[in-house]
């Protein structure tokens, strides 16, 4: 399966990541009629930047490895992942960008006035952030570890270490340029793959019955009704909490042109997901001997090796490295710098060295971590994390944009609440029986504790109707009223 | 015409200081709600973006909603075999994407009317 292309593919794609960031800043000023001033080009190009942040190794690797093991209702995370972006459109997306607030705490601190309450806000989203780039990392060291051959740790320490000098260096903050390379490069290689395994599948004279790759059980009809209600429930709403969604709102220039974007996004994570969905099938059909866990994510190292002759083998999985390296960094270095901005802020008081240190921090924390955990399903470990931040931090987000009576400590107890009762119920999975029936209600809590975590914030608020925020009216205001015509 | 737009994100600080909305100043500053016709004219655009929001997620649930059930319910659809695939599993990869998509151009179209209508009557007032 190793690939002689798969190194000199993967130091390709860092060289022009670093170039790209570092020349980043003189970039779009001398061609600031296309990245920036031209309206035309603009929301579609931001699109592109925020589908690279977004797009991570759980989809690119994940998605297949899970089609693989379990069947259809692996589907059902892409699709919620496109989902909670339309639930991002819809309630959330033009008014973040008006609220002028560059980070969650930021906007938590605003509309409510108060600093404990940021504080709360912080230390969940870089719990939120820790626990998202780890998978990443997993990602990366699969990657190495059956594409060249290299010891697991390999992948991991590299791209921490790229995403912790590059953000430090300035390199990747927020540089649209860099994150829509990363989407196209991410698009394109698993697209040439699933092309070129379409033809081969088509042309095989003997395919397998279509009824031992897809069977009725692993199909659609054989999912438990509880356990995908609840995952859906938290993979729509916790796109809203994610840390790195909010910052990039902030590169389109108004409310309208943060909506427009947004749709654009939802078609350019929804063509990736459809590549990425039909190398699940293909998956299925050419390499059903790796469903099992942990060889699962490694389908699409595999597939092209396995269908392709040669040396277009081998280019091919190079290809694929490269798109996966790109995932890796992008969503890192998305989740870097969104992390470093809250760290340094709220420890440092936000001096450009302390952003640096920061991102070194938020960096190889990680890394520990995932030195612990390696070798869970990579989609199932990012779906904790959507767990997590849609119970946490999407109440408390809603709530805020559209509800006048939020007050501090409503935004602090839901918070609190959410977060408690949410991380306890996905530790608790791992001691219950495995078939008990409140198994599935720990295993996916999303579905009330969500609802607990909103509950306790309007119950609290409302008992705390004195304190309301004194600019609460005024702050709802900016959220919802469009800028001038010329601005959007 | 070409104009450069430079985005820079306000500091935490200028977030604290309000930067009312010029015909309300005053009672922005003052830390009061605003202006009265101006709060009348801006809770009606909450309002109606709310329900707008509300619409397009109870459609594109009830959309995804009779989907799913479709999939997980009809067992025609794994008979139905295309390219070597059941049409149910070829529904369930590529179906809920273009539901996604109408409802978000719905979504954007409508938002932006809501808010245009709103503009007119601000300026209809002044």
């Amino acid at each position: 399966m190793t690939s002689p292309f798969a190194l000199p593919a993967v130091a390709l794609v860092l060289v022009i990541t670093l170039i790209l960031g570092f020349a980043g800043v003189r970039l779009s000023r001398s061609t600031s009629d296309f990245f920036v001033a031209s309206r035309s080009v603009r929301p579609f190009w931001n699109a592109s930047a925020i589908s690279g942040e977004y797009l991570s190794a759980g989809t690119f690797l994940g998605l297949s490895g899970l089609v693989l093991l379990s069947g259809s209702a692996g589907f059902w995370f892409p699709i919620g992942y496109a989902a909670g972006y339309l639930l991002v459109l819809l309630f959330v997306g033009a008014p973040l960008r008006r609220s002028g607030a560059y980070t969650i705490p930021d906007f938590i601190e605003a509309r409510v006035e108060s600093r404990g309450a940021r504080q709360l806000t912080s230390v969940i989203v870089v719990i939120t952030g820790f626990l998202y780039i780890v998978p990443q990392l997993h990602g990366a060291a699969i990657t190495l570890n059956v594409a060249a051959g290299l010891p697991l740790w390999v992948g991991a320490v590299v791209v921490a270490l790229v995403v912790a000098g590059a953000v430090a260096g300035g390199g990747m903050r927020a540089i649209t340029a860099v994150q829509a390379f990363h989407y196209w490069l991410k698009l394109f290689a698993l697209l040439v793959p699933a092309v070129l395994l379409l033809i081969v599948v088509a042309g095989d004279p003997s395919p397998p019955d279509p009824h031992l790759a897809f069977p009725e059980s692993a199909g659609p009809a054989g999912a438990d009704l509880y356990r995908t209600l609840s995952l859906l429930m938290a993979l729509l709403l916790g796109t809203i909490g994610l840390p790195h969604v909010l910052v990039r709102f902030y590169t389109s220039p108004g409310g309208d042109s943060a909506r427009r974007a947004t749709v654009i996004v939802i078609v350019l994570i929804s063509a990736f997901y459809v590549v990425s969905s039909t190398i699940g099938l293909i998956a299925r059909i050419a390499v059903p001997d790796l469903a099992a866990p942990g060889a699962a994510d490694t389908a699409v190292l595999a597939l092209p090796s396995r269908l392709l002759p040669g040396v277009l083998g081998q280019v091919v999985t190079a290809l694929v490295v490269a798109g996966a390296f790109a995932a890796f960094l992008a969503t890192s270095s998305g989740l870097v710098v969104a992390l470093a901005g809250v760290v340094s802020q709220d420890l440092f008081g936000g001096t450009v060295r302390s952003f640096r240190f920061s991102a070194i921090a938020c960096a190889l924390t990680p890394l520990l971590f995932s030195f612990l955990t390696l070798g869970g399903g990579l989609v199932s470990s990012v779906g904790l994390v959507f767990v997590f931040a849609a119970s946490s931090l999407t109440p408390v987000l809603l709530l805020g944009v559209w509800w006048r009576k939020l007050t501090a400590r409503g935004a602090i107890a839901g918070m609190a609440v959410g977060a408690i009762s949410s991380a306890g119920s996905l530790i608790g999975a791992k001691v219950v029986p495995r078939n008990s029936w409140w198994a599935s209600i720990l295993e996916q809590p999303a579905a009330w504790t969500v609802c607990l975590a909103a509950a306790v914030i309007v119950v609290v608020s409302l008992c705390d109707r004195s304190r309301r925020p004194r600019r609460a009216d005024w702050f709802l205001s900016r959220l919802h009223v469009p800028e001038a015509p010329d601005a959007s | 015409m070409r104009e450069r737009v430079r985005v820079t994100a306000d500091s935490p600080r200028e977030l604290e200081t309000p930067r009312p909305l010029a015909q309300s100043r005053e009672a922005a500053r003052s830390g009061h709600s605003i202006a009265e016709p101006e709060a009348v004219y801006v809770y009606g655009l909450m309002r109606a973006q709310l329900k707008l929001a509300f619409g397009c997620l109870v459609g594109f649930l009830a959309t995804a909603g009779s989907l799913a059930v479709l999939l997980t319910t009809m067992s025609v659809l794994n008979e139905v075999i295309l390219w070597g695939v059941p049409l149910s599993w070829l529904l369930h990869a590529f179906g809920f994407y273009p539901v996604i998509f109408v409802f978000a151009l719905i979504y954007a179209t409508a938002a932006r009317r809501n808010e245009r209508r709103f503009r007119a009557l601000k300026e209809s007032v002044e």
